[in-house]
C-alpha cells in the first residue's frame, strides 16, 4: 500500500535526520568557544609550519584572530597566494621576478630563521656522524650507495659503519627546503650545479619522493639506512639523528642556535626584494651551519584583512620569535637589522 | 478528456491522443536539460583539460606524451609524460596480470564449486574489498604491505628470479613499483571477479548440463561452455579493470616512491600519470609546469576513456548477441 | 554415461584418469584463488579493524587536530568528520535531483536512439578517473577564486551522477507500463503521472542507488585534494570555506613519521570503512526487501 510505504519512508528520513543532528551537536561541541570574527588563512612552507602552529593559540588569545595554516609546501604557498585563495603564503625560497609579477603586488617578508638538517636513520651507530658538502652531493646524486663507502668513512674515522644501502628521501612536491638544500649543494659541488641546479624541485636521480617535510621524516624513520632533509624541528620531533656538516672554515657544525646565528651574521642586509642568502657562508663565520636559511611570508600589499594581517605579522616577528616558541624547535630570533626591514615591510600593507 | 482533443505542439508525444499540458512540456524541458547537461559534461571535461594545458600543448605538442623528462629547475625547464605513461602502463598491465587469474578463479569457485553455505559469505567478502576506499588501501600499503614486501618478498623474488631484469635489486624502503602493482591488483580484483561471477551465472544452465551429460569433467565443461560463452563479457571486465587501475592515483602515490626514469626493475621507485598529478597537486611553480600537469591529466583521461568506451562497446555487442542467440547454441 | 564425441567438448573415455586429474588440479586452483581473495581481504580488513579499534577514542570525534604538536595533548579529527558530513550531504543534494531528472528524461521521454547513446555517455562518465574530475573542477572553479566545500561537493556530485542516473533508469524501467497507461487513461497529465505515480513506485530503488553512490564517494580523496584541502583545524560547518575531510586527513596522516598520526589515521579509516560497509549493507537490504514485497 503506497501510503504505508510512504510513512515508512518518512519515518526513516526523520530518524536519519535525528541521527545526523546528534552527530552535528557532538562535533559542534568541539568547536572553539571563543569564536572570533577574523580568520586569517595561510598556506605554504612545511619548513616553518612547526613554528606557525605554535603561534596559533597565542595569536587567537591576543587578538581574537583565528589563524589557519596549511603546510602544503613552499610552491603551493606561492601558488595559493598568487591565486588569492589564502590571505598569506609562506615560502623558504625567495620569489623569482616572474613569480613577483604573477602575484601582482605582493611582497615577501623574512619572518623566521632556521636550518635544514640532513637527518638519517642508521641503527647501531650511536656517534654523531660527520659529513661534508662534496660527499653529500655525491650521496644525493646516487653516486655513493653504501654507508661504509670510503668517502664517508674518511670523515668518520674510528666509527664502524655498516654496509647498509643508502636510501635517499627527497621531496616530491615543490619545496623551499629543497631550494635551500640544492642552493647549498650547488655551491659546494660543481657537478651538482651543472647537472641539477637549484630549485624548489629538481630532477632527483635517485631515491624515494615523499610529500612534505613530514613525509620525508616518515620515510627516514621507517627505512634503516635512509638519509633525508627537512627543517631541524622535524628531526627533533621524530627523534632522528642529523649530520654535523663541515663548513667553509673546516669546522663540523650542527643545526643549533649557535650555528644558525653565526650563519645569519653573514648577510645582515636584505636585498631590495627583502631576500637574504646565508647558505655556505665564507670562512670567517667559523661556527656557521652551512644550510641555514631565512624563510618568508608572502603577503599582498593590498588586502581586505590588512588590519588583522598586520597585527598577526607584527606579533609574529616580535613576540613570536621569543624562546618559548622558537627554542625547542631550533628556530632563532630574527637579527635586529632584519627585524627592522620586516617591520617596515609589514607597515606597507594597506586595505 | 476526449481522444479527439489534440493540441498541435511540436513536442514528442509518446502516447498519442492525449492533451499535452504545460507541465508536460516543462518536465520534458527540465529533464531534457539535465540529460543534455550530463552528456555535455564529458565533453566539457575534455575541453577544460585541453584549455588548461594549452601552454604545454603549444610548446611540446604530441611529443610530450613520449618524452621522458621532468625538470622544474628555472632556466632548464622541460616537461614530458614519457616516464609517467610508462609507469601507468607497467603498473596497470602487471596488476591486471596478477588479478585476472585470481578473479576468474574466484568467480568460477563461487559459481561452480562453492558449497551453498559459504557462497554468500564469500561473495559478500569479495564485494567488501571493493568498498575499501583507495586512501585506506594506500595507508595499509605504506604501513603494512610495503615493509613486508621489502623485507621478505622482494629479496626472495630477487634471489629466485633475479636473472629476469624485472626482478632486480630489491627496494630499500617499502615504496616501489612492485608495491603499487600489488595494491592495484588488490583494488581491481573485486571488479573483475564480480562481473565475471555475474557472467558465469548468466550462462544458460541447459548448456552446462548438456555438456556434463555428455560426460565432460567440470573443468572441461567450464573450458568448453562457460568461458567461451562469457568470453566477450570477461574481456569487457578485464578492460574495465585495466581502466580502473590506470586511473587510480591516491593509493599509487602513497606507495610508489616517485621518480622520472624508465627502469625495468619492478623494485625501483617510479611514478604514474595519476600519482604524479596527485603528488604535485598543491602548487606548480610556473605556468608551464601547471599546464604540463594538466596535460598529464589529459593523457590519462584519453587512456581511461579509450578503455571505458572499448569495454562499453563490447558489453553492448555481447548483450545483443546473447539476446539473439539465447536458447540456441552452435 | 559413455561419451560419443559428437559436437561440443571433446570427451575421450580412454583418457579419463588424466582428465580427472586435470579437473582436480583446476578445482584446487579455483579453491586456491578463493582462498587468496578471502585471505588478502581478511588480512587487510583485519589490519584496519584491529589497528583502528585500538586507536579509537572519543577524542577523535570531539577534538580538533593540533598540527605539529610537541606535547601529548589529546587531539582528534573533529574538523574532518564535520567536513565530510557537509560535503557528502551537499554532493548528494546536487547529484540526486539531476540524476533522477536524467533518468526520467531517458526513460519517459527519449526515443530509443537517444536513450542508448546518452546511456553510453553516462556509462563513460562513470569511468572518468576521480583525479581527472578533480583537475577538471580545479580548472573550472578553483583557479582564481579559491577552494570551498561547495566546489568539493560539486566534484563528488559528478562522480555520483552516473550511479544515481543508472540505478534510477533501471528502477523506472521496472515500473509496469500498465500503471502509466492506467493513469493516463484516467486523464492524468503525463508530468503528474511521472511525478506522482511512477517516481514514488521507484522510490525504493532510487534510495538504494543513492545510498550506494554515497558509499562510493564518501571515501574519495583525489577530487577533494584540488577543491577542499587547504582547510582550518577548527571544526567548521561553513560550506563556503574549504573544509577538511576524512579521506584527505587520512592521506595526509599516512605519510607522517609520527606513530600517533598513524593511529589516528587507522581509527578514522576504520570509522569510514564501517560507514561505507553499513551503507552498502543497507542498500542491499533495502533492495532485497523491495523484491520480496
Amino acid at each position: 500500500m503506497p501510503r504505508f510505504g510512504t510513512s515508512i519512508r518518512i519515518a526513516s528520513a526523520v530518524a536519519a535526520a535525528a541521527a545526523l543532528a546528534v552527530v552535528v551537536a557532538g562535533t559542534a561541541g568541539a568547536t572553539s568557544h571563543t569564536r572570533s570574527n577574523a580568520t586569517i588563512t595561510g598556506a605554504g612552507s612545511t619548513f616553518v609550519a612547526p613554528l606557525v602552529s605554535q603561534w596559533i593559540s597565542p595569536v587567537g588569545g591576543a587578538y581574537g584572530i583565528e589563524l589557519q595554516y596549511s603546510a602544503i609546501g613552499s610552491g603551493g604557498g606561492v601558488a595559493a597566494i598568487t591565486a588569492r585563495t589564502v590571505d598569506f603564503g609562506a615560502s623558504d625560497a625567495p620569489l623569482t621576478p616572474d613569480q613577483f609579477s604573477a602575484c601582482k603586488g605582493c611582497e615577501q617578508i623574512p619572518w623566521a630563521l632556521g636550518a635544514t638538517a640532513i637527518m638519517y636513520n642508521l641503527p647501531g651507530v650511536k656517534n654523531l656522524l660527520h659529513m661534508d658538502g662534496p660527499t653529500l652531493a655525491k650521496i644525493f646524486m646516487g653516486q655513493i650507495a653504501k654507508w661504509n663507502d670510503p668517502a664517508i668513512a674518511k670523515l668518520n674515522k674510528g666509527v664502524s659503519l655498516p654496509s647498509t644501502a643508502i636510501t635517499i628521501a627527497h621531496r616530491s612536491d615543490n619545496s623551499g627546503t629543497t631550494y635551500n638544500l640544492t642552493d647549498y649543494l650547488s655551491s659546494v659541488s660543481p657537478a651538482w650545479s651543472s647537472q641539477l641546479g637549484r630549485g624548489v624541485a629538481v630532477n632527483w636521480p635517485a631515491g624515494v619522493g615523499a610529500k612534505g617535510s613530514s613525509g620525508v621524516a616518515g620515510v627516514v624513520s621507517s627505512t634503516p639506512g635512509a638519509i633525508g632533509y627537512a627543517d631541524v624541528a622535524y628531526s627533533v620531533q621524530s627523534h632522528l639523528k642529523y649530520f654535523a656538516l663541515e663548513n667553509r672554515s673546516g669546522k663540523f657544525t650542527t643545526p643549533g642556535s649557535r650555528g644558525i646565528l653565526s650563519a645569519a651574521s653573514s648577510d645582515q642586509k636584505p636585498a631590495a626584494d627583502n631576500s637574504l642568502s646565508i647558505v655556505n657562508p665564507p670562512k670567517k663565520y667559523d661556527n656557521a651551519y652551512p644550510i641555514s636559511t631565512f624563510t618568508y611570508v608572502i603577503v599582498p600589499l593590498q588586502s581586505s584583512k590588512a588590519a588583522d594581517l598586520k597585527h598577526f605579522l607584527f606579533w609574529a616577528v616580535t613576540k613570536g620569535q621569543t624562546s618559548q616558541y622558537t627554542a625547542k624547535l631550533r628556530f632563532v630570533p630574527l637579527p635586529k637589522s632584519v627585524l627592522v626591514v620586516a617591520e617596515k615591510a609589514i607597515a606597507k600593507i594597506h586595505s | 478528456m476526449s481522444a479527439a482533443d489534440v493540441t498541435a505542439t511540436p513536442t514528442r508525444r509518446p502516447f498519442t491522443g492525449r492533451r499535452v499540458r504545460f507541465g508536460d512540456v516543462l518536465l520534458q524541458l527540465v529533464a531534457g536539460a539535465a540529460a543534455l547537461g550530463a552528456t555535455v559534461l564529458v565533453g566539457l571535461i575534455v575541453w577544460k583539460l585541453v584549455d588548461g594545458s594549452r601552454l604545454a600543448l603549444s610548446k611540446y605538442g604530441l611529443g610530450f606524451v613520449t618524452h621522458v623528462a621532468w625538470n622544474p629547475v628555472a632556466g632548464h625547464e622541460v616537461y614530458g609524460a614519457g616516464s609517467f605513461l610508462f609507469g601507468t602502463i607497467v603498473t596497470s598491465f602487471f596488476a591486471l596480470l596478477i588479478a585476472t587469474p585470481v578473479a576468474i578463479g574466484i568467480a568460477l569457485f563461487l559459481t561452480e564449486l562453492a558449497p551453498r553455505t559459504i557462497r554468500a559469505p564469500v561473495t559478500a567478502l569479495v564485494e567488501t574489498l571493493a568498498a575499501v576506499p583507495s586512501v585506506l588501501v594506500g595507508l595499509w600499503g605504506i604501513l603494512v604491505l610495503g615493509p613486508v614486501l621489502r623485507t621478505d618478498v622482494e629479496p626472495w623474488l630477487h634471489s629466485a628470479l633475479g636473472w629476469i631484469p624485472l626482478f632486480g635489486p630489491p627496494s630499500s624502503s617499502g615504496a616501489s613499483v612492485f608495491t603499487a602493482i600489488v595494491v592495484l591488483a588488490i583494488m581491481i580484483l573485486p571488479i573483475v571477479s564480480s562481473i565475471s561471477r555475474e557472467l558465469f551465472l548468466g550462462v544458460p544452465p541447459e548448456l552446462k548440463e548438456g555438456a556434463l551429460a555428455l560426460g565432460t569433467t567440470r573443468w572441461e565443461m567450464v573450458r568448453g561452455v562457460v568461458l567461451p560463452y562469457s568470453r566477450g563479457g570477461v574481456a569487457a571486465a578485464l578492460i574495465l579493470g585495466l581502466g580502473r587501475a590506470m586511473g587510480e592515483a591516491i593509493a599509487v602515490t602513497q606507495v610508489i616512491g616517485g621518480g622520472v626514469f624508465i627502469h625495468w626493475n619492478l623494485f625501483s621507485t617510479g611514478d604514474t600519470l595519476g600519482s604524479k598529478i596527485a603528488s604535485s597537486y598543491q602548487g606548480a611553480s610556473t605556468q608551464l609546469q601547471a599546464a604540463s600537469l594538466i596535460y598529464l591529466g589529459l593523457v590519462l583521461l584519453v587512456l581511461s576513456l579509450a578503455a571505458n568506451v572499448a569495454a562499453q562497446v563490447i558489453v553492448r555487442r555481447v548483450a545483443r548477441k546473447h539476446g539473439v542467440t539465447r536458447g540456441g547454441h552452435a | 554415461m559413455s561419451a560419443h564425441g559428437l559436437s561440443g567438448p571433446r570427451v575421450r573415455l580412454d583418457r579419463l584418469p588424466r582428465r580427472r586429474r586435470v579437473n582436480a588440479t583446476m578445482e584446487a586452483l579455483a579453491w586456491l584463488a578463493a582462498a587468496i581473495g578471502v585471505g588478502i581481504l581478511g588480512v587487510m580488513v583485519w589490519s584496519i579493524a584491529s589497528k583502528g579499534w585500538s586507536a579509537l577514542n572519543l577524542d577523535l570525534l570531539t577534538k580538533p587536530p593540533i598540527p605539529f604538536s610537541l606535547t601529548n595533548a589529546p587531539q582528534g579529527l573533529s574538523n574532518a568528520f564535520a567536513g565530510t558530513l557537509v560535503i557528502v550531504a551537499l554532493a548528494t543534494a546536487m547529484a540526486l535531483p539531476v540524476g533522477i531528472l536524467v533518468a526520467v528524461y531517458l526513460n519517459e521521454f527519449a526515443p530509443p536512439s537517444i536513450r542508448s547513446s546518452v546511456g553510453l555517455v553516462i556509462d563513460v562518465l562513470a569511468g572518468v578517473p576521480a583525479i581527472v574530475v578533480g583537475i577538471f573542477v580545479f580548472v573550472l572553479l578553483v583557479v582564481g577564486s579559491g577552494q570551498s566545500a561547495i566546489k568539493g561537493a560539486f566534484a563528488l556530485a559528478i562522480l555520483m551522477l552516473p550511479f544515481v542516473a543508472r540505478t534510477t533508469m533501471e528502477v523506472l524501467a521496472l515500473v509496469p507500463n500498465s500503471l502509466r497507461e492506467a493513469s493516463l487513461g484516467l486523464g492524468v497529465a503525463h508530468w503528474r503521472t511521472t511525478l506522482s505515480i511512477v517516481l514514488p513506485r521507484a522510490a525504493g530503488g532510487i534510495v538504494t542507488g543513492t545510498v550506494l553512490a554515497v558509499a562510493r564517494v564518501a571515501g574519495e580523496t583525489a577530487p577533494l585534494l584540488f577543491t577542499s584541502s587547504i582547510a582550518g583545524t577548527q571544526t567548521s560547518w561553513n560550506p563556503t570555506h574549504a573544509l577538511q575531510t576524512i579521506p584527505v586527513a587520512i592521506f595526509e596522516l599516512s605519510e607522517s613519521p609520527d606513530p600517533k598520526d598513524h593511529a589516528r589515521a587507522w581509527a578514522a579509516g576504520f570509522i569510514l570503512l564501517l560507514f561505507i560497509l553499513l551503507a552498502s549493507l543497507t542498500a542491499r537490504w533495502l533492495s532485497a526487501r523491495r523484491t520480496r514485497i
